[in-house]
């Protein structure tokens, strides 16, 4: 039996050694250890690494297996979180210098209990743009993290190190958070799976929020399975969110065998037909190998994307007001100067950028009643230079920071579930978003597994690894 | 809605510090103003896009 390839194994490869007692848990903990160790200098992905935590945990694991209870779902795995999650006795950064500050969390966010109590193993936190405002993963107080295909390029954000360690081999899972992009951004930039799923479905107790009526939080992995195991382990009420919908669990896992076959796919048209080429090209392999033949429109898709910008600003600018009046110095400027803009947008235009929503999300389920799934790119083109201001889309000049997103903010405004599927491309990948109606993330997963099945779409391995 | 001129943003930068407490140094200002007047273009493309007077908001979005 071949021996664990820890840089690049799936969850899924490590519960199966775990469980058929090929691999100890401890040792899958200082393997991982030793790989952050040595690689994470080069990617910055890390902010902090829970190595007691985690050989304790790993300890308990192999106890409980030598008694001869089976393996949990996840047991074994090793993960990450972005900053923002809360973590029992260490500040909850964010990606702030303020928060730095702030004293430790009494308690763990109930997505790492929830993954802890799956037999998941708790390695660290990652590297996050500054209060999740942020699609490049540049960070002014912790610096970028790093692309792992070209060290010299954005990870993207803002779950950067989410990206970066998965991406880079570090870790098979991690957590991330997504208000207009920023799981599917990194993964596009970074060539990982990501899932931002409904929004209400998975619980944001215990995460710092950033713009609540868009905030998602959601896993990175390097397949469609590992996805979908560790969604499957979060799901579930939580009385500590306060939107986390009261829904059963409903497992995905089990039904990726399924296939897309039956599946009613088409390619969104108009504002969604990207002008660069490797958008382009891994839409069009995407949709040819899953046979998809037609066009939809998503309408006033550019209204929605501003109608997010503004709702973003407003409510991120209501959250930092106190903090921007004490401790305005303390920001990075970039996010500084749009929490204060957003703080003094007049209220009536934010409440008609709420009132365009109830309008644009009647328009888009109409569209789920014609089709199940609907592809767009992820991100406007593979990953900038860290540092670079602008990009070429078609003729245009355009800012990097604000427009990574441009794809992703029309979809996230109103909380359908995303799948971002990987399409290697040499030398940088690209992703594709599967977008589902609310409530179906089995029917992205389902799409994201027959295109791995299918070679179209798979995390891609840096060379170094 | 138009977007305002670029002055009169000034002015609203200027004023909405004042009016909300928020300690607006002089070096800041071309970097709030630039943002604020992105957000009112953005605005604007809502703005100009009617609705029916019932229409509800969602300002906690269910999905």
């Amino acid at each position: 039996m071949a021996a664990l390839d820890l840089g690049w194994s799936t969850a899924a490869d490590i519960v199966a050694a775990f469980a058929a007692g090929r691999s100890s848990a401890l040792s899958i903990v200082e393997a991982t250890l030793a790989r952050i160790r040595g690689r994470d200098p080069l990617l910055n992905s890390f902010t902090a690494v829970t190595e007691q935590r985690a050989l304790v945990q790993a300890e308990v694991l192999d106890a409980a297996r030598k008694r001869g209870e089976p393996a949990p779902p996840l047991a074994g795995v090793p993960f990450a979180v972005k900053n923002l999650f809360d973590v029992t006795g260490m500040p909850t950064l964010a990606g702030a210098k303020i928060n730095r500050d702030a004293p430790p969390a009494s308690r763990d966010a109930t997505l790492i209990a929830r993954l802890e109590a799956a037999g998941a193993i708790l390695v660290g936190a990652l590297k996050m743009g500054e209060y999740a405002y942020d699609f490049t993963g540049e960070n002014l107080h912790d610096g970028p993290a790093r692309n792992p295909h070209d060290l010299r390029r954005m990870a993207g954000g803002s779950s950067s190190g989410s990206g970066a360690a998965v991406g880079g081999g570090l870790v098979p899972l991690a957590l991330g958070s997504d208000t207009n992009g920023s799981i599917r951004v990194p993964s596009s930039l970074c060539g990982v799976f990501g899932l931002k799923p409904t929004y209400g479905r998975l619980s944001r107790a215990g995460v710092f929020p950033f713009s609540a009526s868009l905030d998602h939080v959601g896993p990175l992995a390097r397949s469609a399975r590992d996805l979908a195991l560790a969604y499957d382990a979060m799901q579930g009420y939580d009385s500590g969110d306060p939107v986390c919908a009261d829904r059963v669990a409903e497992p995905v896992a089990p039904l990726l065998q399924r296939g897309a076959e039956e599946l009613r796919i088409a390619v969104a048209g108009g504002y969604f037909k990207c002008r660069n080429a490797e958008a382009v090209y891994a839409v069009d392999r995407v949709a040819a190998a899953l046979g998809v033949n037609r066009d939809i429109e998503i309408p006033q898709a550019e209204r929605a994307r501003s109608a997010a910008y503004i709702i973003t600003a407003t409510e991120a600018a209501s959250l930092h007001l106190d903090r921007l009046r004490r401790r305005a110095r303390d920001f990075d400027p970039a996010v500084r100067d749009r929490l204060i803009a957003g703080a003094m947008l007049p209220a009536s235009l934010t409440v008609k950028a709420q009132k365009f929503r109830r309008w644009y999300r009647g328009e888009v389920l109409k569209l789920f009643t014609e089709v199940d799934a609907i592809l767009a790119p992820a991100t406007p083109c593979t990953a900038p230079l860290i540092g670079q201001r602008t990009f070429k889309l078609g003729d245009v000049e355009l800012p990097v920071r604000a427009n990574l997103g441009l794809y992703t903010q029309p979809i996230s405004f109103i909380g359908v579930p995303v799948v971002a599927v990987p399409v290697p491309l040499s030398p940088l990948p690209i992703a594709v978003q599967v977008i589902a109606a609310p409530w179906r993330e089995d029917v992205a997963l389902r799409i994201a597994h027959a295109l791995e099945a299918e070679g179209v779409s798979a995390a891609m391995r840096p060379k170094e690894i | 809605m138009r977007a305002k001129k670029p002055d009169a943003i000034a002015a609203l930068v200027a004023a909405s510090a004042q009016a909300l407490a928020l300690p607006l140094e002089r070096a800041w200002h071309v970097g709030v103003k630039f943002n604020l007047q992105l957000l009112l273009t953005h605005a604007a493309r809502v703005d100009e896009f009617l609705l029916p007077d019932e229409t509800e908001p969602a300002p906690v979005f269910r999905a």
